[in-house]
């Protein structure tokens, strides 16, 4: 796979590109955090974003998910031009965002926390005088995702006290609720123990590659990312440093040089643990 | 799904194995007027015919605590289970008790239409306050809200409307339909004010266990996560304020059709922290809390200053510091999450007279 560049504007889908961005920029004060980055990301692949701390991968996601408006620039879903779309709006197109700290309704149960995801796509949000265990589809829906994260255990605790993994889990199965066609995870993995880790990774892997999903990725793992990423695009201070498969970005001098602290990249067997 | 649809009447069946505790309060509640005769030694014959006696006091008393159970029901719906702080919620209240009073006593209406006005005025009303809702949040929200609510009691003690509001002494002189005359038909009123309380109630219960009403939950406890999920959580809040607003203003028509003055103190920001109080002794978002709060606010305010006089005041405040340290979550919130705080509580109240310890670590 060769690297991707657009010119803009492009044929989208025709391509196969589901999301993309052009020249996005955001400024905080005299910080400029995403410096006209513009990226494509081809439909059912996993595309990871990575960088060192302060990159400005959070802000990138978040301009994608609309949770901030940029200071200029365009982002593109199929194609539909959704820079300025609110963020609940995004969400009914069909993007799903996780995000690195973890953000859950803390006093209700698991189900509950996962039902809400999976009600909120669906048309029966303003039935105030039945009770919402008539709409039985949300239910199953919310039963077969925590089902498939395994926290069918837990399902009635409330989400505050589960452990932090689990936590994790709970919020990769928010985003899985509704079955949105992208995925934009960020850190799905930050906090996790070790062990749980690859767990995690296989499951968005079997989510992605089992629904024809477009996964992006932010991560801190190289091991994971080098290992599951079709594209990774790298950034550094805000623009992208390079962009292209794993072993592209594995050989790349300037990624090393920024990032890798100089050395050469070398794969661990097995990915890692 | 293999789950067999249960039958009806197990259906019913576990609905009041649910509701035990309510349906037996519902039920002294009704049984209460005779029992009070039969202590008293009141002929329940004189009870049915409206005569004076103890019997016929706390039926009145009782009614003032079904109204204000309602309207802390409808307080409950927007700051304990939407999570909106309002300081305005006195407005709603005395929107329908002072409009409705209006409408019957100086045009004349009769009760059908003047509700139906109400229904409409009430919606206005929570739009009016709902529009500043995606501007402000939290603290902001609450002072727009009282800003409104201070405008609306000014406006009904200004001389201007004298002829209308009664300004500053209050409303009076409204005539109750003779078929809910709070003195004549005592019992029927009584009846009447709790059934609406119930049907309040249940009203409510529905509504938090419905879809809308779960993201209302949702949004009181992360407004961010429920946008993100892709709830455009104004219309929600939206939609729990003009019920909200609905409740409240039926709660001051049957305020106005009980009590012979209608005060302009009931728009005040004393009569929301009322609601407020309420819902806190209760517990908040708990729905069954905020009757209960209700039924102590007003009887222990009664009784205080019965037995207490002018120190009526200063009791009942350290009740509500007791209820506070011992009852964090309210009453009913507390025993549902059985979490009584009987020792942290005397440690917290013990606090003050020790001195800090040298790290400044505090209980």
């Amino acid at each position: 796979m060769t690297v991707t560049r657009v010119t803009f504007p492009s044929k989208t889908m025709d391509n196969g590109i589901i999301l993309e961005t052009h020249k996005l920029r955001r400024e905080f004060g005299a910080l400029v955090a995403v410096a006209d980055v513009s990226i494509a990301v081809r439909a059912q692949t996993l595309h990871s974003i990575i960088g060192p701390n302060g990159a400005g991968k959070t802000t990138f996601f978040n301009l994608l998910s609309g949770n901030i408006t940029p200071t200029s620039g365009r982002v593109l879903f199929k194609g539909r031009d959704i820079t300025h779309l609110p963020v609940h709006r995004t969400a009914h197109l069909g993007i799903g965002r996780s995000f690195q700290i973890t953000n859950l309704f803390p006093n209700l149960t698991v189900l509950e926390n996962v039902r809400l995801a999976s009600q909120a796509l669906g048309h029966d949000s303003f039935h105030f005088l039945r009770s919402h265990r008539s709409f039985t589809r949300y239910e199953a829906r919310a039963r077969e995702v925590i089902e498939m994260v395994g926290l069918t255990a837990r399902a009635l605790a409330p989400a505050r006290t589960l452990p932090h993994g689990d936590q994790r889990k709970l919020e990769l199965a928010m985003i899985l609720a509704p079955d949105p066609e992208v995925l934009l995870l960020d850190e799905p993995t930050a906090g996790m123990a070790a062990e749980q880790v690859p767990e995690l990774i296989s499951l968005i892997q079997r989510v992605q590659a089992g629904g024809q999903k477009t996964v992006m990725l932010v991560e801190h793992n190289m091991n994971v990312v080098m290992r599951v990423s079709d594209m990774i695009t790298v950034m550094h201070q805000g623009e992208v440093l390079a962009e292209g498969t794993p072993d592209e970005i594995a050989a790349n001098e300037a990624v090393q040089n920024a990032y890798l602290g100089g050395g050469v990249w070398r794969p661990v067997a097995n990915g890692g643990k | 799904m293999p789950t067999a649809t249960p039958s009806r009447g197990f259906a019913v069946r576990a609905w009041l194995r649910a509701n035990t505790g309510p349906l037996i309060v519902v039920g002294l509640l009704a049984l209460l007027p005779f029992a009070v005769a039969l202590i008293d030694g009141q002929p329940l014959a004189e009870v049915l015919a409206n005569q004076p006696g103890q019997a016929k006091f706390i039926q009145g008393l009782m009614i003032e605590v079904f109204i204000l159970a309602i309207f802390a029901l409808s307080y409950d719906l927007i700051f304990g289970i939407t999570g909106l702080l309002s300081f305005g919620h006195a407005m709603f209240f005395a929107v329908g008790a002072y409009l409705s009073g209006i409408m019957i006593k100086s045009f004349g209406w009769s009760l059908a239409p003047t509700l139906g006005l109400l229904a409409v005025v009430a919606v206005v009303q929570a739009l009016l306050f709902s529009v500043v809702l995606p501007r402000v949040q939290g603290v902001t929200f609450a002072l727009v809200t009282l800003g409104i609510a201070e405008v609306f009691h000014i406006v009904i003690q200004s001389r201007e409307l004298v002829g209308y509001t009664g300004a500053d002494v209050g409303l009076q002189g409204v005539i109750p339909p003779a078929f809910l005359s709070p003195a004549a038909q005592r019992l029927r009123f009584y009846f009447v004010a709790l059934g609406l309380a119930v049907l309040v109630y249940l009203l409510c219960r529905r509504f938090v266990d419905s879809p809308t009403g779960r993201v209302c939950i949702a949004t009181r406890e992360n407004e961010n996560r429920a946008l993100m999920l892709g709830y455009n959580t104004f219309y929600f809040k939206l939609t729990a304020m003009i019920i909200s607003s609905l409740l409240a203003s039926l709660a001051g028509f049957l305020h106005m059709l009980y009590q012979p003055i209608v005060s302009p103190g009931i728009a005040s920001l004393s009569y929301t922290v009322n609601a407020l109080l309420m819902v806190l002794v209760g517990g908040m978002g708990t729905l069954s809390g905020a009757p209960i709060g209700a039924a102590i606010l007003r009887l222990l305010t009664f009784y205080f200053d019965k037995w207490f006089g002018q120190s009526s005041g200063f009791i009942l405040g350290m009740v509500y510091v007791a209820l506070v340290l011992f009852l964090p979550y309210g009453i009913v919130g507390t025993w549902k999450l059985r979490r009584f705080a009987w020792r942290s509580g005397w440690a917290r109240l013990a606090q003050p007279l020790r001195p800090p310890s040298r790290d400044g670590e505090r209980l």
